[in-house]
């Protein structure tokens, strides 16, 4: 019996030498993917209160802030918590005509496409840690950016799903303007980032940010904002309008039609609205990535500060600790540009935003296209 | 005949059309607001109401919080006849009465108002015979987060503590009725 066991130790024991590098994979990515998302679920949770705060500071208001766990309010952080119990608490409720199965499957889809798509982004660079070597990106592809935007597209079906399920005429008035609005500014969103690709000669995101780090002249960052400043705004425009915000949401209307989810209740209806915020999070972190720097800082190189002949030398797990903040305070701040356009702008008229779309963004977009491919041609 | 006014817009420049340089424009205005806001707190003109209360504005007479007006040697007006509690619509009102030493007139031995039931209709006012009932305290009472277990904590119960009180510059109320005529005969008769 001894000497069984002993040779079940062993086996287990050569087992784990030779799979060594794939268990390392594994602990690393998990490792990553619940700290990533745990990242971005908490920033939604806060955008969500950071939206109600900014706005009401904007109008002169006071904005929540009664919520409380014993006396504490924290300046009303405990109400995304609040929201959360009390979204959980309500009634489930379908509609009697409306198809069940589309109806329920609906906010998942449109949740689910825009979470996978964080797996491209790539939200640092490595980390050696001795003889290991950690790359911020969960998944890392030749093909990142056009994988990410045929993924993201598919979140589009849970908008227009749940608006024609829900058997309602405000429903599938919104889910018209939807698919509308959000299958034309989709073509514009790409077009528009094809020149910073073109520019950068790469559709790996990681290495369009890599490329990002050098200087023009010495003193300004190679960022695609000051490379591509007219791509920079179609591409924001673009995103916002395919995120159905303010000054784009005819699709939701606060005042007019409720919108695709009229119908919906509880945890459904927070679903969506999650996935609305997550996608605030997912165009800020792709602004950041191919328009400013990503997790570069200027005059951050790979063994420190080197401002023309000066040079500050850091250590390595300081140099990573400020690229990764520097991405999440570039994410956040595109998000409360975000949100503040939101509470600035009146809303577009529907003929206005498909004017906008196919009469402007979009020859726009084709222009600044052939622009940089001549002068790329003829810098080559 | 059928009027019109021709209403002409302004055509738009070249710096509005391309859209940008308004939308900072009106960034500008926000982030003034927001900063002003965010950095200057006390500048913003809400009022947290339950914990924070202003006095009501002027001479206004507002229905506020009851009070039973009381006589000069202290005693309430009062005669406990249960006018006030019997058309109170809310039915918030609860007297207990009792005799007097004199065997005359009655008074209240318990006098409740529950503030978090009354609809500050003022009926109970209308209903007093001997004008003691008022509501003219100026408080405004309310604004608590539990209306069935806290509320005496609240200020929302009132008892005979709170509602005999006399109030400043109270002469008119104090001798007997709110005629004119009749507190100059009542003064005229005490001295």
């Amino acid at each position: 019996m001894e000497g069984f066991e002993k040779l079940i130790i062993e086996i287990l024991k050569n087992w784990l030498l030779i799979h060594k590098n794939e268990i390392y994979y594994i602990i690393e990515t998990l490792l990553k993917i619940i700290l990533f998302y745990g990242g971005i679920m908490n920033l939604a949770g806060l955008l969500t209160i950071g939206e109600r705060k900014i706005s009401a500071l904007m109008q002169d208001r006071i904005g929540p802030n009664r919520a409380n766990i014993w006396k504490f309010t924290l300046w009303g952080l405990f109400h995304p918590l609040a929201d959360g119990i009390k979204m959980i608490m309500k009634e489930d409720f379908i509609p009697k005509k409306a198809s069940k199965i589309m109806f329920t499957i609906a906010p998942i889809i449109s949740m689910i496409p825009v979470l996978i798509v964080f797996a491209f982004i790539p939200f640092g660079d490595h980390l050696e840690l001795g003889f290991y070597k950690i790359k911020f990106v969960i998944i890392e592809t030749d093909l990142s950016f056009f994988l990410l935007v045929a993924i993201s597209s598919l979140a589009i079906y849970g908008t227009f799903l749940g608006g024609f399920s829900s058997a309602n005429n405000w429903a599938i008035l919104g889910a018209i303007r939807a698919q509308a609005q959000m299958i034309s500014y989709e073509v514009i969103v790409v077009l528009s980032v094809l020149p910073v690709i073109m520019i950068f000669q790469s559709s790996t995101l990681s290495e369009i940010v890599i490329k990002q780090k050098e200087m023009i002249a010495g003193f300004i960052p190679k960022w695609g904002i000051f490379l591509q400043p007219l791509s920079f705004i179609i591409f924001f425009a673009a995103v916002l309008a395919e995120n159905k915000r303010t000054p784009f949401d005819v699709v939701e209307g606060e005042s007019e039609i409720i919108g695709y989810f009229i119908e919906y209740g509880s945890m459904r209806f927070a679903a969506f609205m999650f996935a609305e915020y997550v996608e605030i999070i997912l165009f800020s972190m792709l602004i950041t990535i191919f328009f400013l720097g990503g997790w570069n800082f200027p005059f951050l190189y790979d063994n420190g500060f080197i401002i023309g002949s000066i040079s500050i030398p850091l250590n390595h797990y300081i140099i990573v600790l400020i690229q990764l903040l520097s991405f999440a305070i570039k994410t956040v701040l595109i998000s409360v540009i975000v949100i503040m356009i939101r509470w600035t702008l009146p809303r577009f008229r529907f003929d206005q935003i498909m004017k906008l779309a196919w009469q402007y963004l979009m020859p726009l977009s084709l222009l600044n296209l052939l622009i940089t491919a001549l002068i790329i041609r003829g810098i080559r | 005949m059928i009027r019109t006014k021709k209403i002409e817009s302004k055509p738009l420049n070249i710096f509005e059309k391309v859209y940008i340089f308004e939308i900072l424009r009106g960034f500008s205005v926000t982030l003034k607001h927001f900063f002003r806001n965010l950095f200057f707190p006390s500048k913003i003109p809400t009022i947290s109401y339950p914990e924070e209360k202003v006095p009501v504005l002027g001479n206004a007479r507002y229905k506020s919080r009851h009070r039973i007006k009381l006589r000069k040697d202290g005693s309430p007006k009062c005669v406990a006849c249960m006018m006030c509690s019997t058309i109170c619509p809310a039915k918030c009102i609860y007297i207990e009465a009792a005799e007097t030493d004199n065997y005359v007139e009655k008074y209240p031995k318990v006098f409740n108002i529950d503030i978090s039931k009354c609809v500050m209709c003022g009926l109970c006012v209308e209903a007093c015979p001997e004008d003691a009932i008022a509501m003219d305290t100026g408080e405004f009472v309310g604004g608590a987060y539990d209306r069935f277990e806290n509320y005496k904590k609240n200020g929302l119960f009132l008892t005979k503590n709170e509602l005999f009180i006399e109030l400043k510059n109270d002469h008119i109320s104090k001798v007997g009725a709110a005629n004119r005529l009749a507190n100059k005969y009542l003064e005229e008769k005490n001295d």
